[in-house]
């Protein structure tokens, strides 16, 4: 009698109710719900949603197509995913570090950018071996990224601004600034683009010859990977980790432990500023080998979603960014094999990112629900006690 | 005399919640046109009784009437309809709105532009604020908002929005409790005022002087039962405190005489300001010796809290000096405090004393996680936590949850056993308890005041901060009373009945 009650709700708590799978359970379930809705749209269209899925995963190497160009497989299509995956995983750990210091880091594309504009500046244009200039690149962006971070940690610690306020301006400033340089100084005359970096000092190896084949090599990547293992070790097993945790879950009680609140809020935006500062060089000196001016990068904005999908976790965020880079990817090939326009695969991307937003509210619908049940339970029990 | 002209009466009203009885066959009567007082202490039942006749709750049993009519207040909006009105503790303001556009909300005049587009009048609703605020002496400037004026004009607002809706019938549930003394002697003109301007005011209060200047009878309530009924012209404020807090002491903790040692805490001409830089704790000098409780009696809010925030260094001190041991903390901050030997037991438990999404393990170690064994070079070790936690939680008898589990669903009592478990195994010389046993049913109160007995009888000073008399009077043996901000009395606790510690915490005594 009690399972025919609410069968739906029922199978709802249970399929995304368990304690310990739950926070794998529901992202799947997010992306499900976003592949069905997006299915829906393509039906609309009157295109095989099947078909255009294929053309995802064959346009971000996951999936072999008919035919390759010459030097070319499933592999190059692969690494080249993995170029774009690089800075978004960045990105995305920039976010998800600010997060669990309860501070919301809306200002990555700005610290991408003042990063990549300071590497390409001061190393980009250079004549130094690429032994010296890949190594600066990494340690410059770093610099740079955290000088930003750690501005908007200062004036949310010291003057109370909300860091929101703050990184949009400061997004704007720097956008503006960068602008101003380009064109003074750096404009490329044909593409309006600052001019192009040198290889030395680029992040991403062209032209790199394995076997047969003629790839990209993202030499960021490695130490993305290694990011993600080193701040999952920070967050859950160390001092500073426990306290930055603290700090975001409940500030006054984080005061009366003892924790130098103010302090963790700093270095949370500067650890954070430190890893857009990473993103913004993979990206500008690694997928890209050039600045546009007047614009910001959309990845510092997608990446928010992207660390909100991997429930800032960091091993969680690997698997997010992947997912969201293979399809962002993966578009371009799709709307040319499906037919539908480039607009339609972003608006797919759209759509899940949209739907991996709502984990937070299916993970409160779940819990409203086991409430429910278990209080319906109860009532039937008692009912049938009487 | 018994058929007199009754505005309000409330007859055999009782109120449960739970098993707790807050209102048990309370009848009251008001004439029209006097100013009744409502007094009791915190959780005696004033408010609930009040919170019914606006309609927020209505009795389990009992009848009201009003105007000789027998009446059903569902709501606050049918006791509107009856002309009663009710300005509560917590202004209920719109804080970027206008005054007028606060006072008209919900029932905004309503003007047709050119005969046609409907459009709040606020121009019109302005000047008949102005007009209402005059006739009463209710000084406001209507198109100023709310978040740019002061706490007793935001006061007078709540009253010029019952009086714009034409109540007859005025409660005031604690109107002086946020307001300076100057305020406070200016609101009750206003009080005396709209009495004789014909409206009927209950006023709530557990302040005596207040009720001595302005009020005509008084109600004094007790535990959830009335107490008696008195002419406030013909009876001394030292009476009503009597009533007030005379009582059979519920149960009686079992403690051996005390034997002091050394002073740990020395607390010299302490001051602290709120955030609005108000003096809240003006002068205070008190001393704690190793196995000695000092009890800090007062009612709420004359600054009790700021003084535990102060030794704890959650608030900066204005002036004086404060030791444990020897160990200036002046110029220490709340984890070198927590070092030097000051073990604190916040009154908010939940917003302060816990991380509630953070495990039970993490909530035991909350302030000892940097040092071994829990952590190494900056390393955590998990298992520390668990071992630890266990230990605690077979010792404290903590219930609800495994070590790596979340404190977020545990009852409140013990959630309150996790903080004081984490506390005391601190071994500080000093322990700070404040409120710690709010909320709390019996058999948790007991458990925490064993604890704090045990603590004191192992040589601690413990500094108990708390709004109950009863506990004051059970587990002291020294007793300190604040009253507006100031420590008025210090004496051993077996010198001082209950109604003479009520006395001072009235402000009805001095040294």
């Amino acid at each position: 009698m009690n399972h025919r009650t609410h069968p739906v709700k029922r199978a709802f708590v249970k399929v995304l109710g368990g304690r310990r799978t739950q926070s794998v359970a529901i992202p799947i379930f997010c992306i499900v719900l976003s592949l069905l809705a997006a299915a829906i749209v393509l039906l609309c269209l009157g295109k095989n949603p099947l078909q255009a899925y294929a053309g995802l995963l064959q346009g971000s190497g996951l999936f072999p197509k008919d035919s390759y160009a010459a030097h070319r497989s499933i592999l190059t299509d692969f690494i080249s995913m993995v170029d774009n995956w690089t800075p978004m995983l960045f990105a995305a750990l920039a976010v998800a570090i600010a997060n669990k210091g309860g501070l919301f880091n809306i200002g990555v594309s700005g610290q991408m950018l003042a990063a990549g504009f300071t590497a390409t500046v001061l190393i980009g244009y250079s004549d130094l071996p690429a032994v010296v200039a890949k190594p600066l690149v990494f340690v410059i962006g770093i610099v740079a990224g955290a000088l930003v971070g750690a501005l908007i940690g200062f004036l949310k610690q010291r003057f109370n601004i909300n860091e929101v306020v703050s990184s949009i301006m400061i997004n704007y400033i720097i956008q503006y600034i960068v602008s101003f340089f380009i064109y003074t100084y750096y404009v490329d005359p044909i593409s309006r683009q600052s001019r192009a970096v040198g290889a030395n000092a680029r992040l991403t190896l062209q032209q790199v010859s394995i076997g047969d084949l003629n790839t990209v090599l993202p030499i960021g990547f490695v130490l993305a990977v290694v990011c993600v293992f080193v701040l999952r070790f920070l967050m859950n097993r160390t001092k500073f980790g426990f306290e930055l945790k603290a700090v975001g879950a409940n500030k006054r009680a984080a005061r009366y432990a003892g924790i130098p609140v103010g302090s963790r809020i700093v270095l949370s935006m500067t650890i954070s500023g430190a890893l857009g500062g990473l993103a913004g060089v993979t990206y500008y000196l690694g997928y890209y080998a050039s600045i546009q001016p007047r614009t910001l990068a959309d990845m510092g904005f997608d990446s928010i979603a992207v660390a909100l999908l991997g429930n800032s976790n960091p091993v969680g965020i690997f698997f997010s960014s992947f997912l969201i880079t293979a399809i962002s990817k993966g578009s371009t090939y799709m709307s040319s094999t499906v037919g539908v326009q480039q607009e339609i695969a972003s608006l797919i991307t759209g759509i899940i990112l949209l739907f991996s937003a709502c984990s937070a509210f299916i993970r409160y619908l779940v819990e409203k629900y086991r409430v429910q049940l278990e209080e319906a339970d109860k009532a039937m029990a008692e009912g049938g006690k009487a | 005399m018994e058929q007199e002209d009754y505005i309000i009466e409330m007859r055999h009203i009782t109120k449960r919640f739970g098993a707790v009885v807050a209102n048990d066959d309370v009848s009251i009567s008001v004439r029209k046109g006097e100013i009744y007082a409502l007094l009791g202490e915190n959780g005696a039942g004033k408010s609930t009784l009040m919170s019914m006749l606006f309609g927020m709750y209505e009795p389990d049993e009992g009848e009201i009437y009003i105007r000789g009519q027998k009446v059903r207040i569902h709501s606050p909006n049918q006791a509107t309809k009856l002309n009663i009105g009710m300005v509560h503790q917590h202004f209920k303001l719109v804080q970027n709105y206008t005054i007028t556009e606060n006072i008209v909300l919900g029932i905004e005049p309503i003007r047709r532009k050119f005969g046609l587009f409907p459009c709040v009048d606020l121009k019109g609703a302005n000047e008949k604020i102005r007009a209402l605020s005059k006739a009463y002496g209710l000084e406001v400037e209507p198109t100023e908002k709310i978040e740019d004026v002061s706490v007793s004009i935001q006061q007078r607002v709540e009253i010029l929005k019952m009086l714009y809706r034409n109540a007859e019938i005025l409660i005031f549930d604690e109107p002086t409790a946020v307001l300076t003394p100057q305020e406070i002697e200016f609101l009750l003109e206003i009080l005396r005022s709209l009495r004789d301007g014909g409206k009927t005011i209950i006023l709530i209060t557990h302040k005596l002087e207040e009720i001595k200047k302005v009020a005509d009878r008084c109600a004094i309530l007790c535990r959830g039962k009335l107490v008696d009924v008195l002419d406030v012209a013909t009876t001394s404020t030292k009476k009503m405190a009597n009533l007030m807090v005379g009582r059979d002491v519920s149960f009686v903790v079992d403690k051996k005489p005390p034997k002091f040692g050394d002073v740990v805490l020395d607390v010299k001409d302490l001051c602290v300001e709120n955030r609005d830089h108000f003096d809240v704790v003006k002068h205070v000098s008190f001393q704690v010796h190793a196995g000695e409780i000092f009890a800090v009696a007062g009612v709420a809010g004359n600054g009790q809290g700021e003084l535990a925030d102060a030794i704890a260094g959650l608030t900066p001190q204005k002036a004086g000096k404060i030791t444990v041991n020897g160990t200036d903390l002046t110029n220490l901050g709340v984890r070198a405090r927590t070092k030097a030997g000051v073990s604190y037991i916040p009154e908010d438990r939940q917003a302060v004393g816990l991380i509630l999404d953070f495990s039970l393990g993490e909530n035991l170690a909350l302030k000892s996680y940097g040092d071994p064994p829990f952590c190494e070079h900056g390393v955590l070790k998990p298992d520390a936590f668990v071992e630890h936690a266990k230990g605690l939680i077979s010792d404290y008898d903590i219930r609800g949850q495994k070590p790596e589990g979340p404190v977020r669903p545990m009852s409140g009592g013990n959630q309150q056993k996790i903080i004081v478990a984490r506390e005391i195994d601190l071994e500080s010389p000093l322990m700070i308890f404040v409120q710690p046993t709010r909320g709390l049913d019996i058999g948790a109160i007991e458990n925490i005041h064993k604890r704090m007995i045990a603590e004191r009888d192992k040589g601690k000073a413990v500094l108990l901060i708390s709004l109950e008399l009863d506990e004051i009077m059970n587990c002291a043996d020294t007793i300190g009373v604040m009253y507006n901000g100031e420590m008025t009395k210090i004496a051993a606790a077996d010198t001082l009945t209950a109604n003479e510690v009520g006395e001072f915490m009235m402000g009805v005594k001095a040294q």
